[in-house]
C-alpha cells in the first residue's frame, strides 16, 4: 500500500475516503432495504402458497362441475334427438294436411260451380212455366174464336151453294162466249203470224239499214279524216312552196343586182377604151367596141326585166276600183307623145272598170300597147283596137294590132320568160314583156291568150273577175 | 391632205370607182376627191378616228357618195351614222346603188339620204349621172355656213 501511497496525494486520498464512508453508508442503507424487501418476499410467498390451496379447491370443485355439466349435455342431446324425429313427423303431418286442403278446395269449387248451374235451371224452369201458363191461357182464346169462326164458316158454305148455282149458269155463258172467242183467237193467230213474219221482214231491213248507217257514217269518217289529212298536207305543201319561192325570189333578186356591177364594168372599160384609144384604132376595133356596148346594155335591160319581174312575185297586189278607160286612154296619148312621127291609130272603145292593183295592170296595158305597137310598125297604117267585153262573171279585155302576128303553133310558148317568136334584129327586146303580162293577171285570177295569123296581126285577150265589191 | 376633201367616194368594187373617180374628174381637182373601200374606213374618215385621227371632223367634205353593198359596216348603217350625228348631219349624202328595190329606197330617205342614184348599167349614162350629180353638189348648191362654235363670255 506504501507504494500506493506514493502515487496518490494525501487530498487526494482524504477525498477517496470520504467518498467510501458515503458509498459504505449507501450500501448499509441498501443492505437494511434489501432485508426489508425479502421480508415483505417470504409473507408474499406465505400468501401465494395460500392462494394455491385455494385455486387447488376451486379446481376440485370446477372438475365436479365439469362432470355435472357433462352429464348435462348428454341429456340435452337426447332430447335434441327426440326433437328432429318429432318435427319429422310434424313436417310429414303438414303436407299431408295441405294435399288434403287443396282437394277440398277443389271440391268446395266444384260444388260452387254445381250450385250456380242448379240456380240457371231454376230459373229456366220458372220462365218456362210463366210461358206454359201463358199458352194455355192463349189456347183457350184460340178455342172460343174457332168457335164462332166454325159458326161463320157454316154460313158461309150455306151462301157458297148459292153462289155455285148462279155461276153454274154463269159457267154456260161464258162456255159459249169462249167459243166465240177461240174463233176470233184462230183469225187472230193468224193475222199475228203474219205480222210476226211481217215485223222479222221489217227488222231485217232494220238491221240492214243499221249496218249500211254504220257503213255509211264510217265512210264519211273515212272522207273526213282524209279531207283533214288532205288539208294538213297542202297547208304543209303550200308553207313548204312557198318557202322555196321566197327562196327563189331572193336569189334571183340578188342575182339580178351582182350581175349588173360586172355588166357596167364590162361597158364602162370598153367606152373607156373608146374613148381615149378611139382614134388610134381601125373602122372594124370601133365596130367590135360598140358591139361589146351594144351587147352589155342589152343585157342590162334584160337584168331590169328579169328584176321586174321578179319583183312583181313578192309584191302583194293592192286592189282599188280601176278606171280602164282612163288608164288607157292616158298610156296610148303617152305613147303617141314619144313619138311624133308615129302614124299609129288608136281606136279604144268602151272599157269595163276592174277591181285591180292599179300598178300592176298600168304594166300590163304597157307591155301590150308597146308589143303591139312595135310588131305593127312595118305596117304602112298600123290600127290598134283595145275594148273590152263582159263574159259572165269575167270581163275580157283586148288588144288587137295589124303587124306581122305569129304562127298559132307556137301560141303556148308565148307567155314564158326569155321566149321569143321572132328575130331580135327585127323587133328587139328581152321575152320578158309577155311573161310579166302573165304573172300579173294570174295574180289577179284571171287568164291570158292570143290569137293571130302570120303577117295579119294578133289579138291579145286578157280577162279579170268582174267587179264584185264597189 | 385630207383636210380639203371634197368628195368622200365609199366605194368597194373596183370598177365601179374607177368609173366614178373617171366622172369626177371631170368637175373636180383628183386630190380633192378621197375613195375609200369600206365602211369601216368610211366612218374613220368622217369622224377622225383610227388612221384619219389627225384630221378635224369639223373639216367636212361637200359631199359622200355612198354605195349600199360594202363590207364590214354597210352603206345605210354609215348613212344612219352620219345623219344621227349633230357634227356631220349636215354633210350632202347621195346613195349609188345597183339596187332599184322600193324598200331600199325609202329606207335611205328615211335615214336622212339627199338623193338615190341607180347605177345605170349604160356606162355613158353612169357617167353623166354621177358627173351632174357631183356638180350639183359641189358647185351649184350652197351649203349651209359651217357651224361656228362661241366662245363662252366669263364675266
Amino acid at each position: 500500500m506504501s507504494d500506493n501511497k506514493s502515487v496518490f496525494p494525501p487530498e487526494e486520498k482524504e477525498k477517496w475516503a470520504a467518498e467510501l464512508t458515503i458509498a459504505n453508508n449507501e450500501l448499509a442503507f441498501q443492505n437494511g432495504e434489501k432485508e426489508k424487501r425479502a421480508g415483505e418476499v417470504i409473507i408474499a410467498n406465505k400468501e401465494l402458497v395460500f392462494q394455491n390451496k385455494e385455486k387447488e379447491k376451486r379446481a376440485a370443485e370446477l372438475i365436479i362441475a365439469n362432470k355435472e355439466l357433462a352429464f348435462q349435455n348428454e341429456e340435452k342431446e337426447k332430447r335434441a334427438e327426440e326433437l328432429i324425429i318429432a318435427n319429422r313427423e310434424l313436417v310429414f303431418q303438414n303436407t299431408e294436411k295441405e294435399k288434403r286442403a287443396a282437394e277440398l278446395i277443389i271440391a268446395n269449387e266444384k260444388l260452387a260451380f254445381q250450385n250456380q248451374e242448379k240456380e240457371k235451371r231454376a230459373a229456366e224452369l220458372a220462365i218456362a212455366n210463366k210461358e206454359l201458363a201463358f199458352q194455355n191461357e192463349e189456347k183457350g182464346k184460340r178455342a172460343a174464336e174457332l168457335t164462332i169462326a166454325n159458326e161463320e164458316l157454316a154460313f158461309q158454305n150455306e151462301e157458297k151453294g148459292k153462289r155455285a148455282a148462279e155461276l153454274t149458269v154463269a159457267n154456260k155463258e161464258l162456255a159459249f162466249q169462249n167459243e166465240e172467242k177461240g174463233k176470233r183467237a184462230a183469225e187472230l193467230t193468224v193475222a199475228n203470224k203474219e205480222l210476226a213474219f211481217q215485223n222479222e221482214e221489217k227488222e231485217k231491213r232494220a238491221k240492214e239499214l243499221t249496218t249500211a248507217n254504220r257503213e255509211l257514217e264510217k265512210a264519211e269518217a273515212d272522207i273526213r279524216q282524209l279531207n283533214e289529212e288532205l288539208e294538213q298536207k297542202v297547208i304543209q305543201r303550200t308553207a313548204e312552196l312557198e318557202s322555196v319561192n321566197k327562196e327563189l325570189e331572193s336569189f334571183s333578186y340578188s342575182v339580178a343586182h351582182d350581175l349588173r356591177t360586172p355588166l357596167r364594168a364590162v361597158h364602162g372599160y370598153a367606152r373607156m377604151l373608146k374613148e381615149d384609144y378611139g382614134i388610134q384604132l381601125d373602122n372594124e376595133a370601133r365596130r367590135l367596141m360598140s358591139s361589146i356596148m351594144v351587147n352589155a346594155t342589152k343585157m342590162g335591160q334584160l337584168i331590169d326585166d328579169l328584176l321586174t319581174f321578179s319583183r312583181l312575185g313578192r309584191k302583194e297586189l293592192v286592189r282599188t276600183n280601176i278606171s280602164m278607160q282612163e288608164l288607157v286612154t292616158g298610156l296610148c296619148d303617152e305613147i303617141r307623145s314619144e313619138d311624133d312621127k308615129s302614124k299609129i291609130e288608136f281606136r279604144i272603145s268602151t272599157l269595163q272598170p276592174v277591181r285591180g292593183d292599179i300598178t300592176a295592170i298600168k304594166q300590163v296595158w304597157l307591155n301590150l300597147i308597146s308589143n303591139a305597137v312595135k310588131y305593127s310598125k312595118l305596117n304602112e297604117h298600123p290600127v290598134i283596137e283595145i275594148g273590152s267585153r263582159i263574159e259572165g262573171t269575167e270581163i275580157d279585155y283586148y288588144i288587137k294590132d295589124n303587124g306581122v302576128g305569129f304562127d298559132m303553133r307556137y301560141a303556148s310558148k308565148l307567155f314564158a320568160v326569155f321566149q321569143r317568136l321572132h328575130d331580135e334584129e327585127q323587133f328587139e327586146g328581152t321575152g320578158v314583156g309577155l311573161a310579166i303580162v302573165h304573172r300579173i293577171i294570174s295574180k289577179h285570177g284571171g287568164r291570158v291568150w292570143a290569137e293571130a295569123k302570120i303577117n295579119e296581126g294578133a289579138t291579145f285577150f286578157f280577162s279579170l273577175p268582174k267587179n264584185t265589191t264597189s | 391632205m385630207t383636210q380639203d376633201v371634197q368628195i368622200l367616194l365609199v366605194e368597194d368594187n373596183a370598177s365601179d370607182a374607177e368609173m366614178t373617180i373617171r366622172a369626177l374628174s371631170k368637175i373636180t381637182m383628183a386630190s380633192r376627191l378621197l375613195r375609200v373601200k369600206d365602211g369601216a374606213e368610211a366612218l374613220d374618215f368622217l369622224f377622225a378616228e383610227g388612221a384619219y385621227s389627225d384630221r378635224s371632223v369639223g373639216a367636212t367634205p361637200k359631199l359622200v357618195i355612198l354605195d349600199l353593198k360594202l363590207p364590214k359596216v354597210s352603206g345605210k348603217e354609215i348613212l344612219a351614222r352620219i345623219k344621227s350625228d349633230e357634227r356631220t348631219r349636215k354633210i350632202p349624202v347621195v346613195i349609188l346603188s345597183s339596187s332599184r328595190e322600193a324598200l331600199d329606197v325609202k329606207e335611205c330617205y328615211d335615214l336622212g339620204a339627199n338623193g338615190y342614184v341607180v347605177k345605170p348599167v349604160e356606162s355613158g349614162a353612169f357617167s353623166d349621172a354621177i358627173a351632174e350629180l357631183g356638180m350639183y353638189w359641189t358647185v351649184i348648191n350652197e351649203p349651209p355656213q359651217p357651224r361656228v362654235l362661241l366662245k363662252q363670255v366669263t364675266l
